[in-house]
């Protein structure tokens, strides 16, 4: 008698574009968010961002009243602007907007353009990213911040001319994907360094949210992370490495912005791909591999080995951002495992089919697979897990009910066994 | 169709605070490059979603609910509780283009046919409210087809803040639920109060329920732990409403008040003194003379017993000085409640309290010693922590990372506490909490090697 169709998300996967700048904007060195919005855009953000990772989140608002969201939102943006000026000084003020100031229809980017060029701020850097919350998601909006700071440091190409001759030791940009967690920016950094390369990590999560106690106490802005200087220096470079799917569309603004030659991954996880990076690194750095990672790759075969019995005639469903569903199920095939369903929040031709199912939706179509074994989502799918008694393996965002999940990491030889071993004692208690 | 709030959500004639500012707007304000609390939206959600038998929904693009659900906890005696779920309309830019108050209604049947909910709360944001949509429409449309309560709750994130939202829902509740029904007479005791403002958080209300029933005092209703729809439907059929957490919904007590004649009374019941007095506030206002001895013999045995089961903990916390950062009722009831331990607090935050809240406090500290913080930056909180010495630091879970990352012990007493406060098992629970926190001597071992090696 009623429409029984289903045209809302229950307990949804995505989370919004401005929420996905702020991440990118977090991995800046002494950096503050600014949400161009009502106080709620940047609460909300906060107090999840704060039990995701742990740590103080400097995120600030706005605060975009009646009279601001109908008459528009300029003072309030420029007035906040200067308050965090006066109060903290930062090198990075990373903003934001939100649907709310999006919709009104002003023109964020010129105001803010306006501003740097009629006054400008003398220590910080102004970057901001457009994300509206009604288009795209967590991952479009970092790929926004990450092109407006590349952009915003596109005009140095002066220190290209005396580029190369004086170095000592080479550097190379690394773009990573919002899934990375801090211990996975660790990780790859620590591999590059392993060939004498300098990485440069944009952003990197790995120095600012990892969880280290700072010798200076509490801080306003984020303690660590990548620098102005080293944006400044971004074009001396050798090349630049883009991992990730959805990084996957901004591989040739990367390559445009910086000058300099982009390889690309769309992940770097499981035997296959971490031999395809590792590779590379050898060749471009002309060192041998490191005998630590040869070690660790034959670790993973022997992981592969022990592990895979506990796969055999079970089904795994992820429910996970297309960047951790891309990592997780590429390591999950080398392993033979049985993918019944993949959901994300964005559909991809290039890796549906891994899964038996593939969809663009919500957590709540878990609720159509209650005799999987394995679920492999974020603490909200904790619920149905429970409710069907089946094992989740925590991963992606958010994660906010177990502490710990920064130290975690999923990529290179390391990562996959990690998978590979959690996912298989959780199906042996399952 | 309604962008902006009600007025008379800011004249507040039960409020002391009335009047004192010229401009009521004021009230509402917050400057822009801070960090603050949440909007109406959240403060709406809050009051509202523990209700266990409706469902919540938040129309609005992903970023309102799809950021951040999920996170509160509010305990439930029975197992079938929507208060996980999160549902939104997802708003994208074709319902921008197009409007969405046809997938609205497609939602609402959609949710209504799957879970049979008892009411159906829509929450409008900031985004359609720009845009015009008339959810009040669909509203009424659909609580006539389907039969139950579909409720708009008016809680566009640019109204206003936490407390706002927090007025809006008493007001919806007020406007949509109450009075709809009478209770089944079995239900109804001699003596019949509601709780208003207690959320049941780590089964808080359950603590308190367990002593008033000692006493011989029916919960009838509570506003909103731990509640259906019917039992806040009948519950202008109680005798008393007792406000226990937030000064916003004393909104909902007046309008109750005005309308039903039933009268209203503050309290807390944390600590041990809070939890007494409002047990005796409770039984003087319903004047019976049996309940009133029944009430002193119970503290009486209460008071005597926890207090034994403190006592080491007492004696160890005597003299301990506390930071207390946390809102509205809680400003002053957890002062008394670490005054119960011995302690002496130094600060406490009064940004978010009112000019009664203030005035409590005055009331316990007749010397006027305590320092009442009207900024609530970090740096500020950790400075005074620092120049007076302070050995913990209560407040919410914002500020845990202020207190830890500069090696102050803290206890979180917001809605992410990991313990119940409430009543006399409550007080048992923040001494020993306080106690082994002090006693830890991680923050000593951290400060010696807090240098570079």
């Amino acid at each position: 008698m009623m429409n029984p169709i289903k045209n809302i998300e229950i307990n949804p996967l995505k989370a919004s574009p401005s929420l996905g700048a702020a991440i990118f904007f977090l991995g800046l060195k002494n950096a503050v968010v600014l949400m161009h919005g009502a106080v709620g855009c940047a609460s909300f953000d906060k107090v999840t961002l704060t039990k995701h990772f742990r740590e103080n989140i400097p995120i600030v608002t706005t605060a975009l009243n009646e009279y601001g969201a109908i008459l528009g939102g300029t003072d309030f943006l420029l007035s906040g602007i200067k308050n965090i000026y006066e109060k903290m000084k930062p090198d990075f003020i990373g903003i934001a907007s939100s649907g709310l100031t999006e919709t009104s229809g002003e023109d964020i980017a010129g105001i803010i353009g306006d501003f740097k060029e009629k006054q400008g701020l003398p220590f910080s850097k102004l970057i901001y990213a457009g994300t509206p919350d009604y288009k795209g998601s967590l991952e479009d909006g970092y790929i926004q911040a990450m092109l407006a700071l590349l952009e915003d440091f596109s005009d140095k190409e002066p220190y290209k001319t005396f580029k190369k001759s004086k170095k000592l030791t080479m550097s190379v940009n690394v773009f990573c994907p919002v899934s990375f967690t801090p211990q996975d920016f660790l990780e790859l950094r620590e591999a590059i360094g392993y060939f004498d390369l300098k990485p440069v990590m944009i952003p990197d999560l790995g120095l600012s949210l990892d969880g280290h106690l700072d010798e200076r106490g509490y801080l306003q802005t984020t303690a660590d992370g990548l620098g102005v200087k080293d944006m400044e220096n971004i074009h001396n470079s050798e090349f630049n490495i883009v991992i990730g799917l959805s990084l996957g569309s901004v591989v040739k603004s990367v390559s445009e912005l910086t000058g300099l030659k982009t390889y690309y991954f769309p992940n770097v996880c499981g035997l296959k791909n971490s031999d395809k990076l590792f590779d590379l690194l050898s060749e471009l750095s002309g060192k041998e591999i490191p005998e630590k990672y040869k070690r660790q790759r034959r670790q993973l075969m022997d992981a592969y080995l022990d592990t895979h019995f506990y796969f055999l005639g079970k089904d795994i469903a992820l429910a996970l951002g297309i960047d951790l569903l891309d990592s997780f199920s590429m390591i999950y095939s080398e392993m033979g495992a049985n993918l019944k369903v993949g959901i994300s929040t964005k559909f991809s031709d290039d890796i549906k089919y891994r899964f038996l199912n593939f969809y663009e939706g919500d957590l709540d179509l878990l609720d159509n697979y209650r005799n999987v074994d394995l679920i492999v989502s974020n603490s909200n799918a904790g619920f149905y897990a429970k409710d069907f008694r089946i094992p989740l393996l925590k991963a992606g965002f958010p994660l906010i009910d177990e502490i710990g999940h920064g130290y975690k990491h999923y990529i290179l030889y390391r990562g996959a066994v990690n998978l590979a071993v959690e996912s298989a004692n959780l199906l042996n208690k399952g | 169709m309604r962008i902006t709030a009600k007025e008379e959500y800011f004249d507040e004639p039960a409020c002391e605070h009335n009047g004192v500012a010229k401009d009521k707007k004021a009230c509402k304000t917050a400057t822009p490059g801070s960090s603050t609390g949440g909007c109406a939206l959240d403060g709406a959600y809050i009051v509202l979603s523990p209700i266990k038998d409706a469902l919540n929904i938040v129309h609005a693009p992903i970023n309102c609910l799809g950021n951040s659900y999920n996170q509160r906890t509010s305990e439930t005696a029975q197992r079938e509780n929507y208060y996980m779920y999160g549902f939104t309309t997802a708003i994208n830019e074709n319902d921008l283009i197009f409007g969405s108050e046809d997938k609205l209604r497609q939602g609402i049947i959609y949710v209504f046919n799957r879970f049979k909910p008892k009411a159906v709360f829509i929450y409008n944001t900031c985004v359609p409210a720009l845009t015009g949509e008339d959810i009040e429409g669909v509203s009424k449309e659909l609580a006539a087809k389907l039969k139950i309560p579909v409720v708009p709750v008016f809680s566009q994130g640019f109204s206003g803040n936490k407390n706002l939202g927090n007025k809006i829902a008493g007001d919806a509740l007020f406007t949509h639920i109450i009075g709809r029904k009478e209770p089944e007479i079995d239900l109804l005791s001699d003596y019949n109060i509601n709780l208003i403002g207690e959320y049941n958080i780590k089964g808080e209300l359950f603590l308190i329920k367990k002593a008033l029933k000692k006493v011989g005092i029916n919960v009838l209703s509570t506003i909103t732990g731990d509640s259906t729809i019917e039992e806040i439907m009948y519950s202008h059929k109680a005798g008393l409403n007792v406000v226990v957490c937030s000064k916003a919904l004393i909104y909902l007590a007046r309008k109750m008040k005005e309308k039903y004649g039933l009268p209203y009374i503050e309290g807390s019941f944390f600590g041990l003194t809070s939890t007494n007095k409002t047990i005796m506030d409770i039984v003087n206002s319903i004047g019976d003379y049996e309940l009133t001895c029944s009430a002193k013999k119970y503290i009486k045995i209460r008071t005597r017993n926890t207090e034994e089961n403190i006592y080491e903990y007492k004696r160890f916390l005597t003299g301990k000085k506390a930071l207390l950062y946390t809102g509205g009722v809680k400003s002053w009831s957890l002062i008394s409640a670490l005054n119960d331990l011995g302690m002496k607090v130094i600060a406490t935050g009064v940004k978010k309290s009112t000019e009664e809240d203030k005035l409590r406090i005055k009331e316990i500290d007749k010397n006027g010693n305590i320092i009442m913080l009207d900024n609530g930056n970090p740096v500020n909180l950790i400075k005074i922590a620092r120049e007076e010495q302070v050995d913990i630091i209560l407040a919410g879970g914002r500020n845990q990372y202020t207190a830890i990352k500069s090696l102050i012990p803290f206890l979180d007493v917001n809605q992410e506490r990991l313990n119940p406060y409430t009543s006399y098992e409550g007080m048992e629970f923040l001494a020993k909490q306080i106690y082994f926190e002090l006693k830890n001597p991680l923050f000593k071992l951290l400060k010696e090697s807090n240098i570079n090696l």
